[in-house]
């Protein structure tokens, strides 16, 4: 399988801070890869030094083939931000228009498409500011994947979403990973895991484990994901053997 | 009503307050640059008006004084006062001098002007006034017309004059001194708010448009979405640019109005090409714009924006001309006034208005303040490397 992204030793300071320690990490095409870690661990971070949004302070990370910072590469990559990053004064579809125009265009029909998809057909030309928490978490989602990315990173896409649309949401997500996009998902919560091809565990800006998550749980020889984390990030305060 | 709750409340707000310290700072410093500021430009020594002498006056032969020129008197009297700057002009160069601002007004005594004073018991002086500032032309007339009465009033000793018991009634009301002034530019029917126009209309295009791209442009990072923006192929000199464009209309359309109505109801003169008034007042709200998004780099929030406002915009209006030519201000402040954008809008502004210039006499003006728009912009796009993280 093709490589999307490869992490080398890849360290990002702000000054005392170590927010991303020498990660080195490999996300394979079609694949989900969970980045999951407490808040603060250094998930958002690493998924901005893999959109070059930062540059690294030391090491290095090439995503579609280019080192990073590279422009090049954005029109092939969908990003969601933690907090939806929206037009508040614009309406829904003039939102996901902009965004896909950014990326090199998008047809009407696509656009139509995509607005169903997360279930606003009814609030399409409805101003932004009108809408719900959850209602503009699912425009910012629109907005990420209506250019067709080959590559997306979802930064928390679930936080404050309600169950039946997080069901929904991972049930879509695993639907493009059919179609060959690769994700990358960060959360904070464990069972969200489980529908990860692969998983990486992230603590104070150093990698954990990575693997599926029957591979992570066999190693650390626990029941439940969330026993695994706890035992890697034991050993790993340890400087044990990992 | 519960005097404890407001106490906790007002502690909470100036807790809040002291944590900003530019905020602070600015309560601090900032009455006291303003007030220093006022203080310089107002009591400056004023710089002495540069004025041109043309003397051709031929004199009077006197029995016992021998021959005597009241023009030369008038004139060593002139230069003797600290008002003027007196420079010796030959008759055919006063409109050149006028026009390159070398004099700001020039006293012309004709051949006759003894001869004719001593046959009426009156002074005609000619005086050609630059004209384009009717405070500044005001003000010479008068020290001019009071110069030439100090020099005259020593001449009674020598029978000539005020000298003697007036010979009707007529003579009793008429003062010794009569300036005739003709104007280079603009004339005796503008006034003050004349000169000052060009300025309010080039403040008030740059001041909105500056708060607008600032606002917007703020918003756009305190929401999120320019982290967003950055992630898609757009470059940062791409977003300036687009701000640019899009305020670009609003702008135009504030020019418009700013313009239709300083000439159509306020009746402001104005002599040149009403175009080209409108190209100059657009370039300085493109300037306004690259402002604005430089200036948004430096603001948290909202709040902070206003706090630009007599950071930004009063100093430009003190220093950039409005009151006071940048070459009279105290030889210190004088580079600062350079590297105002309005400095070299006013300047064109003024000349286009009140001197009926065209393109072909304001271009270096316009051209300077085309290199601000676009050094402006580029500072902008590089203050956005800041952006995230």
């Amino acid at each position: 399988m093709d490589t999307i992204v490869k992490a080398k030793d890849l360290s990002k300071h702000f000054g005392p801070i170590h927010a991303v320690d020498g990660v080195d990490m490999t996300v394979r095409a079609g694949e989900i890869y969970g980045l999951l870690g407490p808040n603060g661990s250094g998930k958002t971070t690493l998924i901005r030094l893999m959109i070059g949004l930062l540059r690294p302070t030391s090491g290095s990370v090439i995503t579609l083939g280019q080192d990073m910072p590279n422009k090049a590469i954005l029109a092939q990559v969908g990003y969601m931000t933690q907090a939806s990053a929206l037009y508040e004064d614009l309406t829904v579809r003039e939102n996901v228009a902009f965004f896909a125009e950014m990326c090199g265009g998008a047809s009407r029909a696509r656009i139509d498409e995509v607005v169903a998809l997360i279930d606003l057909q009814d609030r399409a030309d409805s101003l932004v500011h009108t809408l719900s928490g959850g209602m503009k978490q699912r425009t910012s989602l629109a907005c990420a994947l209506v250019h067709h990315p080959r590559l997306l990173l979802l930064d928390e896409p679930t936080v404050g979403v309600d169950p039946q649309l997080r069901a929904a949401f991972w049930e879509y997500f695993r639907q493009l990973a059919d179609e060959g996009v690769t994700l990358i998902v960060s959360s904070h919560v464990m069972d969200e895991a489980e529908r990860c091809h692969q998983l990486g565990f992230i603590r104070q800006g150093k990698l954990l484990a990575e693997g599926s998550a029957d591979e992570l749980r066999t190693q650390a020889s626990t029941a439940t994901l969330e026993g695994a984390f706890l035992r890697f990030a034991e050993s790993g305060a340890t400087g044990g053997e990992r | 009503m519960n005097p404890r709750r407001i106490f906790i409340l007002a502690r909470r707000i100036m807790r809040q307050v002291s944590r900003d310290r530019r905020t602070v700072g600015l309560l601090v410093f900032g009455p006291m640059l303003m007030l220093t500021l006022g203080a310089i430009l107002f009591r400056a020594n004023p710089a002495a008006i540069p004025l041109g002498v043309v003397n051709e006056d031929e004199g009077l032969s006197i029995p016992m004084a021998g021959t005597i020129s009241l023009g030369e008197r008038i004139v060593e009297e002139l230069g003797g006062s600290d008002v003027f700057g007196v420079v010796t002009l030959r008759h055919d160069e006063i409109d050149d001098r006028l026009r390159d601002g070398t004099v700001q007004g020039v006293v012309v005594f004709a051949e006759d002007f003894s001869a004719e004073f001593r046959q009426n018991q009156q002074a005609v002086i000619n005086l050609r006034l630059e004209g384009s500032n009717p405070t500044r032309s005001m003000a010479i007339t008068a020290r001019v017309s009071q110069t030439a009465m100090k020099a005259l009033a020593g001449l009674t000793s020598m029978g000539l004059g005020m000298a003697g018991v007036p010979q009707d009634d007529e003579s009793k009301t008429k003062l010794p001194v009569t300036i005739e002034a003709t104007y280079l530019y603009a004339g005796e029917e503008f006034d003050t708010m004349d000169f000052i126009a060009p300025v309010y209309i080039g403040v008030l295009a740059m001041f909105f448009v500056f708060l607008l791209a600032c606002v917007s442009f703020l918003r756009e990072r305190s929401l999120g979405t320019m982290e967003r923006l950055l992630a898609t192929p757009a470059t940062r000199l791409e977003i300036v640019l687009g701000y640019m464009v899009g305020l670009g209309l609003f702008a135009l359309i504030q020019v418009t109005v700013i313009l239709s109505f300083t000439i159509w109801v306020l009746n402001i003169h104005y002599l040149g090409n009403l175009g080209l008034l409108f190209l100059v007042v657009a370039l300085l709200a493109v300037v306004g714009v690259s402002l604005g998004i430089l200036a948004s780099a430096f603001a948290r929030n909202e709040f902070q924006v206003v706090q630009f406002i007599p950071l930004f915009v009063l100093p430009q209006a003190l220093l950039g001309g409005t009151f006071w030519a940048v070459e009279e201000l105290p030889r210190y402040l004088q580079p600062f006034a350079y590297f105002m954008p309005l400095t070299y809008a006013n300047r064109a502004l003024r000349d286009v208005m009140l001197k009926g210039w065209g393109l072909a006499e304001i271009w270096p003006n316009l051209i300077i303040l085309l290199g601000l728009a676009a050094s402006l912009i580029v500072l902008g796009a590089l203050t956005m490397r800041r952006e995230v993280g």
